[in-house]
């Protein structure tokens, strides 16, 4: 272990009952990294998360986090994390001050310094306005906040996030994620798992899990060049009768569907965009939307996922 | 251990409770009201419980003992019967309940101030009905037989006055007035306040249910200080119950308080300790709070009932139901709220079940913490 890594997770293996959770996990994480977890629901995100933060019995291997081992020391660790889990989990009964009072009382911050500290974060994330209201009446956005607020009262070097967006409008999305961001350049090391392609994107790696294993583990500029090739969208009047068509042909590695539209990877966009036009109006298949796009992260995954599901 | 967790915790959970309705009536509201509802239908329902009369005496004495007996609500003559087989037989048919059997000396042994003997035979099969008229006949006798006694006092010329101390404890003792109502209302106590432990359940298996249980199991503190934090406020609000019921009990049943109110709070509060580490045993176990709510009523409220000798004897129970009925905490406090208002008992007679509480109190929150995982799964 180099002094810069914050995480150090060797061969970690977790059982549920006959379930392998996680299965020969080996990863680093570094100090001052924005990690991101993706992969599809059951991928064993969260029991990744919930073993960084000492909930969770190790069934084998081993995990180092800022400097703890959590076979041996689970408890030790909690006073050095953030940790927010997926579902909300705060009381709704308690105003956002309350909540945050009780959460700063938990984490022994300094009481002298626990006033200014509480009104920096309120400020920080937008609830200042909102300081009195309850919990249960905030909107979603703000909920998620105040639960970031509430994890970062004691200054955690190591930040553990369970899927912080899902279910947030994009406008909150956003805002949280500029938070992140500022968090993030301030030092903080940060793993979060998110079902958001587009927030995958803004972190500095990212790890692809699938079935408890960890498939992929890159910057997202390398994981969206594993796509080598083009992407072509089209939208026709009947995405089932032209998936059918398209397939067979030259040059398309692989077929996408985004409802209506479908994603297709070719080898080369200028060549085949063409020839997938034609072909479709051969079949009498009208084409409303037709081009080529650079290929995302969210293709890279779906195509990296399609591979390992036809592998089985 | 760490205070300022723990007053985290109390803080937070007292806010809780005078902020959500359904836990504030719960703990607050309903322990009067379910007393109230229990003492009307329980003391109605007891009443004209049909005896059997063996008469070996007939003298007038006897006779004039037997009217005074069935005089009342509580007890109806059925039959006089001429043998103990007759009494078999209206038993077996379930025509009568209880049988008082008057041996032939009774008058003259009364009269000539000899300790008499009586004679009742009970219905085993209803041991409430039955323990009910032991009870009641018992209480007539006493008074039928200090009036004899005040009688041929008066007669042989000693002053009566010698008799009034004796009267007047005898009257304190055994509720003067024969209602059922004074000897349930005590009892009754120990069971409503089975609700704060059944909130505690709540409360655990609650945050469980909202995921703000791992919230606070990923943050620094002590399990202890998290149960003891969760059980504080509850034992302040039973304590709240514990201060309105008595006031309730005097005041609207006119039920007596002959003990020191402040003996009886802190026997309460020993008491509360105990029901809701009990209750915080369940909330341990069980992740929901449907699941915390049938197992309290299971194991707090049931055997509250039937196994702490507020309706049922517990010397008529089974060994294996009396030896549960020693570690259930309602069976002391029965014992201790009875004996606090009726008879004006203190910790003389009543530290073998402060002490007994102070045990099964600590011996289930020390099985709470063992089983309170600061994990998950």
């Amino acid at each position: 272990m180099t002094e810069l890594d914050m995480i150090k997770i060797t061969e970690l293996t977790r059982n549920f009952k006959d379930k392998t959770a996680l299965n020969q996990i080996t990863l680093s994480i570094l100090e001052g990294e924005l990690f991101g977890l993706v992969g599809p629901d059951g991928a064993g995100k969260t029991t990744l998360l919930r073993i960084l933060a000492g909930l969770l019995h190790i069934t084998a291997g081993k995990v180092v986090a800022a400097g703890y081992d959590l076979n041996k020391e689970p408890e030790e660790i909690k006073p050095h994390i953030g940790y927010m889990a997926q579902e909300f989990s705060l009381y709704e009964k308690l105003s956002v001050m309350e909540n945050l009072m009780f959460f700063a009382d938990l984490y022994d911050v300094d009481v002298k310094n626990q006033e200014d500290r509480i009104h920096r974060l309120l400020s920080f994330a937008g609830l200042t306005e909102f300081k009195n209201r309850r919990a249960a009446h905030l909107s979603g956005g703000m909920q998620k906040k105040l639960a970031l607020a509430s994890t970062l009262l004691h200054k955690p070097p190591l930040l553990l996030l369970d899927e912080p967006t899902t279910g947030v409008d994009p406008i909150s999305r956003r805002e949280f994620w500029n938070i992140l961001t500022d968090l993030h350049l301030n030092g903080t090391t940060i793993v979060v798992s998110t079902p958001y392609m587009d927030e995958a994107d803004r972190c500095s790696r990212v790890g692809l899990m699938y079935q408890g294993e960890l498939v992929i583990c890159d910057t997202p500029v390398n994981i969206r060049r594993l796509l080598d090739g083009d992407l072509i969208k089209i939208t026709t009047s009947d995405w089932q009768a032209a998936q059918a068509v398209l397939s067979p042909l030259a040059g398309v590695k692989e077929i996408q569907t985004y409802g209506e539209a479908l994603h297709i990877l070719v080898d080369s966009g200028k060549k085949r965009l063409p020839q997938l036009t034609r072909a479709l109006k051969k079949h009498n298949l009208t084409v409303s939307e037709a081009r080529t796009a650079s290929p995302r992260m969210e293709e890279a995954f779906i195509s990296l996922i399609n591979k390992m599901e036809s592998r089985e | 251990m760490s205070y300022r967790h723990l007053w985290a915790v109390t803080r937070k959970e007292i806010q809780h409770i005078f902020r959500d309705r359904a836990t504030f009536i719960l703990v607050l509201i309903t322990p009067t009201v379910v007393l109230l509802l229990m003492t009307y239908t329980l003391a109605v329902n007891i009443g004209h419980i049909p005896l059997a009369v063996l008469d070996y005496d007939q003298s007038p004495t006897s006779r004039a003992f037997i009217q005074r007996i069935t005089a009342g609500e509580d007890l109806d003559l059925h039959a006089r019967v001429d043998s103990i087989a007759e009494i078999e037989d209206l038993l077996i048919l379930g025509q009568v309940k209880a049988a008082v059997i008057i041996s032939p000396k009774f008058g003259r042994d009364l009269l000539s101030l000899r300790g008499i003997d009586l004679q009742v035979i009970i219905d085993g099969t209803e041991p409430e009905s039955g323990g009910f008229a032991v009870e009641h006949i018992g209480w007539r006798a006493e008074a039928f037989a200090n009036e004899i006694l005040a009688d041929q006092f008066q007669m042989r010329g000693i002053p009566l006055e010698s008799l009034q101390p004796i009267d007047l404890r005898v009257q304190a003792w055994f509720n003067p007035g024969l209602k059922p109502i004074i000897d349930l209302v005590p009892g009754l106590i120990s069971i409503v306040l089975g609700f704060p432990a059944l909130t505690v359940a709540l409360s655990l298996a609650r945050e469980h249910e909202h995921s703000t249980m791992e919230q606070l199991l990923v943050s620094p503190i002590k399990r202890t200080d998290l149960l003891l934090g969760k059980i504080i406020p509850y034992i302040l609000v039973g304590l709240l119950n514990v201060m309105l019921i008595p006031i309730f009990a005097i005041l609207w049943f006119k039920v007596p308080f002959h003990g020191n109110f402040l003996i009886f709070i802190a026997l309460s509060a020993i008491f509360l300790f105990a029901e809701l580490s009990m209750g915080m045993v369940i909330g341990v176990f069980m992740k929901s709070q449907s699941a915390a709510l049938a197992m309290s009523f299971l194991v707090v409220m049931f055997p509250g009932f039937f196994l702490t000798g507020i309706f049922f004897p517990i010397a008529s129970m089974p060994e294996i139901a009396r030896m549960e009925s020693l570690f259930l905490p309602g069976t002391h406090y029965a014992i201790i709220t009875r004996g606090v208002f009726l008879t004006g008992i203190g910790l003389e007679t009543l530290w073998p079940n402060a002490v007994m509480l102070l045990i099964i109190g600590t011996a289930f929150i020390l099985v709470a913490s063992l089983f309170f995982k600061k994990r998950l799964a």
